[in-house]
């Protein structure tokens, strides 16, 4: 184990020793925070956002973005309860549907990113763009229904422990043992590290792109599918704030811009750093508009932090 | 520069060394790489700091913490990367940041480009001061930084191997230019491994090894075998391990292959057990040529053959699996990916071939790269280091050994020596003549004339993407070569 390895350990741990610091004081303040209710709800809001964080990681990662997530996850939502309209035959038959469709999107993404030499940024503007308007067509306000049993996805427990923990925690389980341990992980950072490189020692970085935009889409339907499932109707806007919320956690957890370093070891922590600062200023009473100014100021001051370490 | 110390993770890159520079002189810096040169001159120049030494001009102690510091003192450092912005034409980048203004707000563009003019014209270079950075050849932006540097009015010039960027004829002019820079009266440091030039170049030379100060000399004083054994502590002849082929038999066959301005109607072959050297000025289609043989451009017409197989739509992945391997030229932009660790460098390109559906084999990975670290005799505290904090002579065992890894029947390595210590070249020639004798065919690309002729069993020589001329090794001069690259036979 050599220094450089111990500081990058080290700004990773202490990613996680702020969330344990906010817990602590958040718990100081409000008596509510530490039961077990109030934990099922974090569960709740740390899942949808976890879900389209974990896809961006990896975009982040080949120094690309997402910014269609946000739509897609609208999509799905509004689909699956529209489609479904509380019929438990035509669950997994519409799920199956919105995850390809999902796919597909992801696919075309990562399709006109390698072949067109634009900029992620920008094929993923106009792409969310695209869908949000499709959705929109589809169903201007929330709509649908989902029947009975797919509430489990949000609201049911496995013994004391949520759903949406295993939920999120078998996603962010697959996600570290994808990027640390399978070739396709090694060439998720080759592929962001430096792509003339890469492309140099044989790996096909086009095919590594299109495929990390369909896994940021993939988590984008099972996000959507998850907030279906919380809030029982599809929502058209529901996907629009993880746009760039989705984007926060990546960078708290010390994703780089840039590409090649980083993962979704960092970007855990980060995601619950967002949902506990929130739901403490629920808690306290706070406006939640001061959510979005103290979000703000978290981004910069973390970008900052790890800019200085390098 | 008295007692200076400097420490990075993992490494003492400086020990208590002394330096010291008069005006009216060009002083070498010279030892292998990782000697700690480059880190000596950047603490003068404020991009570093030291972590202990005085530094003092003029017998006043300074201490400078920004570039923009030392530049108050008179220093400029002309790094081997240029700091020069590609967009921007030669005029703005020469004033860059301290650009002539009118009335405070607006740049005065007239004395911008008459100071400019007489800065390039000082140095006898002939450039359009409008054209954009980008459009000139790497000698020409050597002059604008060299016409940045006086336009600061810098008497003391430190230049971190320029040798490693132009050659020949620009080569020449380069060490007018310091010429004349030096009987002005300003001081020079001239950073390079490259023994001859430190004997026409330099008045003195000043030694570092492993961090530490070997010794100051004067070049009147010494021979170039004395200066070689202070470099690496040893005495090293120079010569080239002898050429021994192996089993001759056609691997790669070129017919009339072109690409755009580049590449115009090449044919060569390459046979098995020899080591092809490909001569040429900078530009004249050397890399080109090596990366349409990879696949990593395509060409608009004519046939590549390997091992008698036509090849048609080649990708770098196809020309891998066939057994073709690439040492590019700049490490950084085309050979590492310089965020990532020593281990992931060494297998992106075999990574297929240590898997178990789809993971990686750890225990498999890691003896692969140990056994890379202890043959290629690569300096890491770890495999999990991350290549940007290694040498550049390690740097490129690195990418021998990622390549040696995939087992080619071709290698092409475009410059393997460049920037590489003395001791590094070695091993490295060694190398390649062990990999010849095993029957792989080798392309070398090299600047070098030495080098060519040296370890080359044929010479290709190219001038403006055509080949000019072929020769075996034993009839090959330094002239013969240059003449056929410059052109000037038929």
């Amino acid at each position: 184990m050599n220094i450089e390895r111990w500081k990058e350990r080290w700004t990773t741990i202490v990613v996680y020793l702020v969330l344990a610091v906010l817990m602590i004081f958040t718990g100081l303040a409000s008596d509510v925070f530490f039961t077990s209710r109030n934990f099922d709800n974090i569960a709740r809001q740390a899942a949808g956002l976890g879900l389209v964080s974990i896809g961006q990681t990896f975009a982040i990662l080949t120094a690309g973005i997402d910014l269609s997530l946000g739509s897609v996850v609208s999509l799905t939502s509004c689909l699956t309860t529209g489609l479904v309209l509380g019929k438990p035959g035509l669950l997994i038959p519409v799920i199956a549907l919105v995850i390809a469709l999902a796919l597909l999107v992801g696919f075309l993404n990562g399709f006109i990113i390698t072949r067109s030499g634009v900029h992620a940024l920008i094929v993923t503007l106009g792409m969310m763009s695209v869908v949000q308007g499709a959705v929109l067509l589809y169903t201007k306000a929330p709509y649908g229904e989902i029947p009975e049993s797919f509430g489990f996805l949000a609201w049911g427990k496995l013994g004391p422990i949520p759903v949406p923990v295993f939920l999120l925690g078998a996603v962010a389980a697959v996600a570290i043992v994808v990027l640390h341990r399978t070739t396709f992980g090694r060439y998720v950072y080759a592929t962001g590290g430096n792509e003339e490189v890469a492309r140099l020692s044989g790996i096909k970085t086009a095919r590594v792109k299109i495929y990390t935009y369909m896994i940021c889409s993939f988590t984008a339907a099972l996000s959507g599918l998850f907030l279906a499932s919380r809030m029982g109707m599809g929502d058209p806007l529901v996907g629009q704030a993880y746009m760039l919320d989705s984007i926060v956690p990546v960078l708290i957890g010390g994703t780089s811009l840039t590409g090649g370093k980083g993962g979704v070891v960092g970007t855990l922590p980060g995601i619950f750093i967002m949902v506990v600062l929130s739901n403490a200023l629920n808690l306290l009473d706070v406006s939640s508009y001061w959510q979005w100014i103290v979000e703000g100021g978290i981004i910069i001051v973390a970008v900052a932090f790890y800019w200085r370490e390098k | 520069m008295q007692g200076i110390s400097k420490a990075f993770p993992g490494v003492q890159a400086l020990e208590k060394v002394d330096f010291d520079c008069v005006a009216g002189e060009v002083h070498a810096l010279v030892g292998e790489n990782g000697a700690g040169k480059s880190t000596l001159m950047k603490i003068l120049a404020g991009a570093y700091r030291p972590d202990e030494g005085t530094i003092s001009i003029r017998d006043k102690t300074i201490a400078p913490a920004t570039p923009k510091e030392a530049q108050a003192y008179g220093i400029s450092i002309i790094y081997q990367e240029f700091n020069l912005i590609p967009e921007l034409s030669v005029c703005q980048n020469v004033f860059l940041g301290r650009e002539p203004s009118k009335g405070r707000l607006f740049i005065d563009n007239a004395a911008l480009y008459q100071r400019t003019k007489a800065l390039l014209s000082e140095l006898g270079a002939d450039i359009d001061l409008h054209t954009k950075v980008k459009n000139l050849s790497v000698a020409q932006q050597q002059m604008v930084e060299m016409a940045k540097a006086l336009s600061l009015n810098a008497d003391i010039i430190i230049m971190d191997e320029p040798s490693a960027v132009v050659s020949g004829k620009e080569l020449k002019s380069l060490f007018g230019i310091i010429r004349s820079l030096r009987d002005s009266g300003n001081a020079i440091i001239y950073i390079s491994h490259r023994i001859d030039e430190i004997f026409e170049i330099a008045d003195r030379a000043t030694v570092l090894k492993d961090g530490k100060l070997v010794g100051t000399i004067s070049t009147r004083d010494v021979d170039k075998p004395s200066i070689i054994s202070m470099m690496v502590g040893r005495n090293l002849d120079e010569t080239f391990p002898a050429k021994e082929q192996g089993e001759k038999e056609e691997i790669l066959a070129l017919e009339d292959v072109s690409r755009g301005t580049v590449l115009k109607g090449v044919s060569l072959k390459v046979y098995s057990g020899e080591i092809l050297g490909i001569a040429g000025l900078v530009g004249s289609g050397r890399t080109e040529l090596a990366r349409v043989i990879f696949g990593a451009d395509p060409i608009d017409r004519g046939e590549i053959s390997f091992k008698g197989e036509r090849i048609k739509r080649c990708t770098p992945k196809k020309a891998i699996s066939r057994g073709i391997a690439f040492v590019t030229e700049d490490r950084k932009k085309e050979g590492l990916v310089d965020c990532l660790p020593v281990k992931n460098n060494l297998t992106f390109p075999i990574l297929d071939k240590i898997k178990k559906w789809v993971f990686i084999k750890n225990e498999e990975e890691r003896s692969i790269c140990n056994r890379c670290i202890q043959q290629f005799n690569i300096t890491t505290p770890s495999i999990n280091q991350e290549v940007q904090y290694l040498s550049g002579g390690n740097q490129q065992k690195v990418i021998l050994a990622k390549w040696t890894n995939t087992n080619p029947t071709l290698i092409i390595m475009d410059e393997p020596t460049r920037g590489i210590d003395v001791g590094a070249k070695a091993e490295i020639y060694n190398l390649m003549r062990m990999l010849a004798k095993q029957g792989t065919a080798i392309i070398m690309i090299s600047s070098e004339l030495p080098e060519i002729i040296g370890m080359s069993d044929r010479i290709v020589v190219m001038h403006d993407g055509r080949i000019a001329g072929t020769c075996a090794s034993f009839e090959a001069t330094e002239e013969r070569i240059l003449m056929l690259a410059t052109c000037q036979v038929a």
